[in-house]
């Protein structure tokens, strides 16, 4: 604009004036005098003396309104339509005149209005314009949060009109209304007018009802008045109570809506803040008003036309408001002084006139003391100078022992600090050794004369102190106590307790890391019983008692669940059974404390008499065995039902399905239910199946001798008859899928299962052989290797040790070890086990133990050697090497029958293992009408080729649950081995391909000696070799 | 309940199906039942009023079981098409076919959610499907049995089966255990008593037997009906105090649930009785036979 001013013509002479309104004079004087009449008309705009541009809109006339005299804006015209939407309403903006008015025509308004004065400002409103003003004014200086003016509602006048006051003198108070005996008659007729509404309506006693209810409110009732009044008024005369917001809650939201008493809490928490007796008295009446108003609110159930009035508040209200006000003031004082509160309330309670309250703030004090002064170096925890219990680590390897101390007085000296030391920890030995330093007599502690003889003593102590804790933990668990300590329980919830064991060799390790899915690990006995049973057979007269005895320790110290009836002494008499477990009992205790002495070996002598002793007290128990031989119908109906557990892992989308929380959640991938698919894969003869069920259900009700059946012998004829004729039938369907495995498996059979030594005698020959099947195997390999990747094959366990291939061999041998792996719990614990613990402290043994604790490897390796150049033999080695990652898959065959760690698949395993109970096993595979196909096809074949097809087919079927049980693997060990023996004979026969359909119906349980002389073989092998690991 | 309360008088025959009916189940609430046969129909009646309301036709063999959901929305059945069908009730639609079974199907049931069918085959396994997915595919295979699975039933929170391999198995989903109860003979039917607490297992010498569910301890015997080759259901009584069976000489037992006497016994087809469903709060009892009709018998 002040370029512009050059282009004009100044005429006459400005008059000066202030310096602010210099420029927009000259513009003034511009346009009024040259530009006006230049400009065309519609430019043209009336403008004041000081160049303000006076009219707008309609003011400078007609159409010249807008924008330079024509409608709308710069942008056009656009106009104002109405918009309304759900989300944004339509405004409709309340106008006022001083909308429309400039700033200066505003302040010429400001006082020129007409106002009460505060004096006699009755209702309020000056105070009210005021108030807002005020509250406008503050919020231009410090925009709140919330946007906008401040709504009006917020804003409340802040004095009392005059009328107010007077009522107050009056001796009218805050809160009541101003009740004239007008309403009270209206209300009055009102009520009498429902009543005789009721009562025509309805019948008498509900009119009874409705009269005695509003009793409350009936003039003559005075003494209630008050009350009445009261509550009338909360919402006849609005109290404003002052209420500052201080949260940063939204408008309105009250977050004790439903609990004022959190509201009062926390007002009192407040209050005490800040600390004045003022906010605390405020705070009560506030919350006082603040109840009584909350009172009108839950209107539900009153009409929405009709007045709420007070006996539309007392249908409701429970009529007792004054209790209700005590124990509000009760919460108001902080909760911790609920001595001095209950002091009050019971003063209140009992001279408290309705209307008064106890004073807030009385004369009586708390006495408080202050916290004693803590020094400076004051630590808050306690450390012992030793550690209270000896370190047990440093006593893996016992002192030797040695011969006491010449002088009697000093080795009953030794031998009384030794168990008190034992008794009292460490710290006890420290003690002494620094109060006797002086003393000669107590050189020992310091490692002078006697101190080895010290050091053995001492951990003497420590192993019967241990003992007999432990003794105390698992002794104390007869199998029939009633009372449930912690430990039982934790025993039957399969918690372990924390092994106090005098050998820390496998449970240290074994304790240390548990998973949780091996439950049934716990399950188990004790380390330290494990390996009881294998020099521990005081029943060897009699096996069959012999073997209800390792029933019997087993379940003794496994804890857990019991297997109810002891299937095994089912036939017993009540009281003979009880005599037997009488007999029991005391055996293992004998076989205990012979444990114990076997710790302290300076006992041994004794504890062996003793053990003698036992044995032959125990020996005229076993009168009753003559019942043993039992009946087979007996024994078949006492057998059942029988119940088994195991683990079964149910898939995380049926758990979602069922809405329960997956109990495996965040456990390692299942094993694949591969078994099915190889199944319908190889089986493909299955439509065969239909017809041969019944055939199969009855010859085996008469393999299994446990079954009984009436037609016995009927059907035992008939069953031969079918039975030959089926096998004919089953080889015929089976013939290829076998074919098929041997084309598949059946060299890798001999590598794996193969003894070594016989291996090395029959290399030569088998030499040529090996090359030509060597390429079979490769393609077979291959093969499986596709197709374990197809099913996806993986296996769970996790084999982070590379140590896992020695360790595995001594696992099956210690499976030796144990008395009984007949259930399939047993034996995947044992495998887990071995997994987990196992390997370290195989792996250190390694190093003295030789040949016997990894004989598999060690021997298949060196067969390697001799063989050199065959491919199979280079494969195997591969396996063996690579072992710690090939474990993980199910990819070559070799691998997978190297022992897999069973996982959940218990069902399996059972199926697969005891060879203790074998009859039971046979049992099982019979009543399978699918599975046992190739059982039977082997049952009609030779002996050796059986037992060679079993292991194959127990391969077989391994490799479909894609677990395994180490006993297995065994087991393929013996069979290979004891076929190895035949080798001759039966390799030729089996290149050949032929089947011999020799009925070896009845032959199958003849061949189980010289099986089982094998297995106590290797049980006296395993046996030697735990006792070397004790001893080292 | 004495023995006079025991559901003896026939109130209705429901006749229909072509050929012998291989089960007959009360819906969740007792109003409507259905059945299944060798016909391959399922059919839905009021067993009260003796209407025949519906028929589904899609099975390609006979139907050997059907549950319908708890909300009576839809159905499922299987047979001897080794599929299950996934009906909707009100327009007779097959919804979904579940195929994977190896062999016949012989029985299924629906979970507390009628979120999953578990079925039990012939091919020795268990297999639960889900209804909420369009798969297709099972959801889990149970296939521990030893041979055919007959009957198969739920709870909250387990899978129960009975097996031709003399077993009952519970498969505890919470927990993620199985635990088998053998038995020694195979089991034909096994049906949940109304508490919870106990399996009725129906064995194939000609025996029924009540199981406690948590020990395994076999609590009773019940014997006198017969029962050698056929698949015949067996049930409790709406309030436990009777076990009622098949025989397959036609009659219908009701045997005592604690000492095992026969309360009563009558004829009630002129053939094997395959099925037997007990109202759930009535007394109230349907009877299935391979004389092709199904009977509704009450107090």
């Amino acid at each position: 604009m002040d370029s512009d001013l050059e282009d004009f013509v100044f005429y006459g002479t400005p008059i000066e004036r202030e310096e602010d309104s210099t420029s927009r004079k000259k513009k003034a004087i511009a346009e009024s005098a040259g530009q006006l009449r230049t400009l065309p008309a519609w430019k043209q705009e009336v403008r004041d003396d000081e160049g303000r541009r006076r009219f707008h809109g309609a003011f400078t006339g007609g159409f010249s309104a807008g924008y330079y005299n024509t409608v709308g804006s710069k942008e056009g015209w656009a106009p104002q339509t109405f918009k309304s939407s759900r989300k944004s309403r339509a405004e409709f903006k309340e106008q006022s005149i001083l909308n429309f008015l400039d700033e200066d025509e505003k302040a010429d308004l400001e006082g020129q209005f007409l106002g009460t004065s505060s004096q006699f400002d009755t209702f309020g409103f000056t105070a009210a314009e005021i108030a807002r003003n005020q509250a406008e004014k503050e919020q231009k200086q410090r925009p709140s949060v919330i946007p906008g003016p401040a709504p009006d509602e917020l804003v409340i006048p802040a004095t009392e009109s005059i009328g107010v006051k007077l009522l107050l003198k009056m001796g009218w108070s805050r809160g009541r209304s101003i009740k004239d005996s007008h309403a009270d008659s209206l209300y009055d007729a009102r009520r009498q007018a429902r009543r005789a509404f009721l009562a025509f309506s309805s019948n008498d006693t509900k009119v009874k009802v409705s009269e005695s209810e509003p009793t409350q409110d009936d003039n003559e009732n005075f003494p209630e008045q008050p009350v009445d009044d009261n509550v009338q008024s909360s919402k006849s005369t609005p109290v404003y109570v002052l209420n500052p917001k201080q949260d940063l809650y939204g408008l309105g939201f009250d977050p004790y809506k439903h609990a004022p008493e959190f509201r009062e809490k926390k007002r009192s928490r407040l209050s005490s803040k800040t600390g004045s007796g003022h906010s605390k008295n405020f705070s009560t009446r506030d919350s006082l008003f603040g109840f009584k108003s909350g009172k009108a609110a839950p209107g539900f159930g009153i009409g929405a036309l009709e007045e709420l009035d007070a006996e539309d508040e007392d249908v409701y209200a429970t009529g007792y408001e004054f209790e209700e006000t005590y124990v509000q003031e009760e919460v108001e004082e902080p909760a911790k002084l609920t001595l001095e509160n209950q002091k009050k309330k019971d003063q209140k309670d009992k001279d408290n006139l309705p209307g008064f309250r106890v004073a807030s703030n009385s004369d009586y004090k708390m006495e408080r003391f202050e916290a004693p002064r803590i020094p400076k170096d004051f630590v808050p925890r306690h450390a012992f100078s030793g550690p209270l219990e000896i370190n047990r680590q440093n006593y893996e390897v016992p002192p030797s022992d040695v011969p006491p101390p010449e002088d009697s007085n000093l080795k009953l000296l030794i031998e009384g600090v030794a168990n008190l030391v034992a008794k009292c920890g460490k710290l006890y030995e420290d003690l002494s050794r620094e109060k006797n330093r002086s003393n000669p007599l107590f050189n020992f502690l310091s490692g002078g004369t006697g101190h080895d003889y010290y050091a053995r003593k001492l951990w003497e102590a420590q192993q019967k102190s241990n003992d007999q804790t432990r003794v105390q933990l698992d002794g104390k668990m007869p199998p029939c106590v009633q009372k449930l300590t912690a430990e039982s329980r934790g025993q039957i919830l399969g918690e372990k307790p924390l092994q106090k064991t005098s050998e820390p060799s496998s449970s240290v390790s074994s304790t240390d890391i548990q998973l949780q899915y091996n439950l049934i690990d716990t399950f188990t006995k004790s380390a330290s019983f494990s390996d009881l049973s294998e020099f521990e057979k005081p029943f060897k007269a009699d096996p069959a008692k012999q073997e209800r005895f390792e029933q019997f320790i087993k379940e003794k110290y496994k804890g857990g669940l019991r297997s109810g009836s002891s299937s095994l002494a089912g036939n017993m008499s009540e009281d003979a059974r009880a005599q037997e477990r009488l007999s029991f009992e005391a055996a293992a205790e004998a076989i205990e404390k012979r444990k114990q002495g076997r710790g302290s070996k300076l006992s041994i002598p004794s504890s062996t008499d003793f053990i003698t002793g036992g044995v032959m007290e125990f020996t005229t128990g076993a009168v009753e065995p003559t019942k043993d031989q039992p009946d087979v119908d007996f024994k078949g109906k006492k057998m059942y039902p029988k119940r088994e557990e195991f683990q079964w892992r149910p898939s995380p989308l049926l758990c979602k399905r069922f809405d329960l929380i997956d109990p495996y959640m965040g456990k390692p991938a299942p094993a694949p239910r591969i078994r099915s698919k190889i199944d319908s894969l190889i089986f493909t003869s299955d439509s065969v199946k239909g017809t041969k069920v019944e055939e199969h259900m009855i010859a085996m009700k008469d393999i299994s001798p446990l079954q009984q059946s009436a037609n016995k012998d009927i059907n035992k004829s008939m069953a031969e008859n079918e039975t030959e004729e089926e096998v004919k039938v089953e080889v015929e369907n089976v013939e290829r899928p076998v074919d098929l495995y041997k084309a598949i498996f059946s060299d890798d059979s001999d590598d794996e299962g193969e003894d070594p030594y016989i291996k090395k005698v029959e290399n030569q020959e088998k030499k040529a052989e090996v090359a030509n099947t060597a390429l079979s195997r490769l393609i077979a390999g291959d093969f499986l290797e596709s197709l374990g990747k197809e099913l996806g094959v993986e296996v769970p366990p996790d084999t982070p040790y590379p140590t896992q291939k020695s360790g595995k061999d001594a696992t099956n041998a210690n499976e030796y070890a144990k008395p009984d792996t007949s259930n399939g719990e047993n034996n995947s614990v044992v495998s887990l086990k071995h997994d987990l613990s196992h390997d370290q402290h195989i792996a250190h043994e390694g190093g003295h133990s030789k040949g016997d604790i990894s004989y598999g490897n060690k021997l298949e390796i060196h067969s390697i050697k001799t063989k050199g150049t065959s491919i199979s033999d280079n494969k195997s080695s591969k396996s063996n090497g690579e072992k710690s990652e090939d474990d993980r898959k199910v990819k070559s065959p070799l691998v997978s029958n190297q022992g897999y760690i069973s996982s959940s698949e218990d069902e399996r395993s059972r199926k697969r293992t005891s060879k203790y109970n074998r009859e039971k096993y046979e049992y099982r595979k019979t009543k399978t009408p699918s599975t046992d196909r190739l059982d039977y096809r082997s049952s009609s074949l030779s002996e050796d080729e059986r037992s060679r097809k079993r292991s194959r087919h127990h391969r077989h079927r391994r490799r479909d649950t894609g677990s395994d049980s180490s006993s297995d693997d065994e087991r393929d060990r013996h069979n290979s081995r004891s076929k190895g023996r035949r080798r001759e004979k039966s390799s030729r026969e089996k290149s050949s391909g032929s089947k011999k359909h020799s009925k070896h119906h009845k032959h199958r349980k003849h061949e189980s000696p010289s099986r089982s002389s094998h297995y106590s073989m290797e049980k006296d092998d395993a046996h030697s070799r735990k006792e070397k690991r004790r001893r080292e | 309940m004495s023995a006079e309360d025991l559901p003896q008088k026939e109130v209705n025959v429901l006749k229909g199906h072509e050929g012998g009916v291989l089960a007959a189940r009360f819906n969740a609430d007792g109003n409507y039942c259905l059945s299944c046969g060798k016909d391959r129909t399922i059919r839905l009646w009021n067993p009260h009023r003796g209407i025949h309301i519906k028929t589904y036709k899609s099975h390609g063999r006979e139907v050997r079981d059907v549950h319908v959901t708890s909300d009576n929305s839809k159905l499922c059945s299987c047979g001897g098409d080794r599929q299950i069908f996934y009906w909707d009730v009100a327009t007779g639609r097959v919804i979904r076919k579940f195929r994977g079974h190896d062999g016949e199907v012989n029985g299924v049931k629906f979970n507390e959610y009628s979120s999953v069918i578990v079925s039990a085959g012939y091919d020795q396994s268990l297999r639960a499907w889900d209804c909420r997915s369009h798969s297709t595919e099972p959801i889990q295979i149970i296939d521990t049995f030893a041979d055919s699975v007959m009957s198969v039933c739920l709870t909250k929170t387990e899978i129960i089966g009975g097996s031709v391999d003399g077993t009952v198995r519970t498969f505890d989903i919470r927990i993620g255990r199985e635990i088998s109860d053998s038995l020694g003979q195979p089991v034909n039917c096994i049906s949940m008593s109304n508490d919870g607490n106990c399996v009725l297992a129906g064995c194939l010498d000609s025996t029924v037997r009540l199981l406690d569910r948590s020990t395994g301890e076999l609590l009773q015997e019940y014997r006198g009906h017969t029962n050698k080759s056929y698949k015949l259901d067996c049930c409790l009584t709406n309030t436990d105090a009777h076990v009622a069976g098949g025989s397959e000489d036609g009659f219908v037992y009701f045997w005592d649930l604690v000492d095992a006497s026969v309360v009563s016994k009558f004829r009630a087809h002129s053939s094997v009785v395959t099925s037997v469903s007990y109202h759930p709060k009535e007394n109230c009892m349907l009877t299935s036979s391979v004389d092709g009709t199904i009977r509704v018998w009450k107090t």
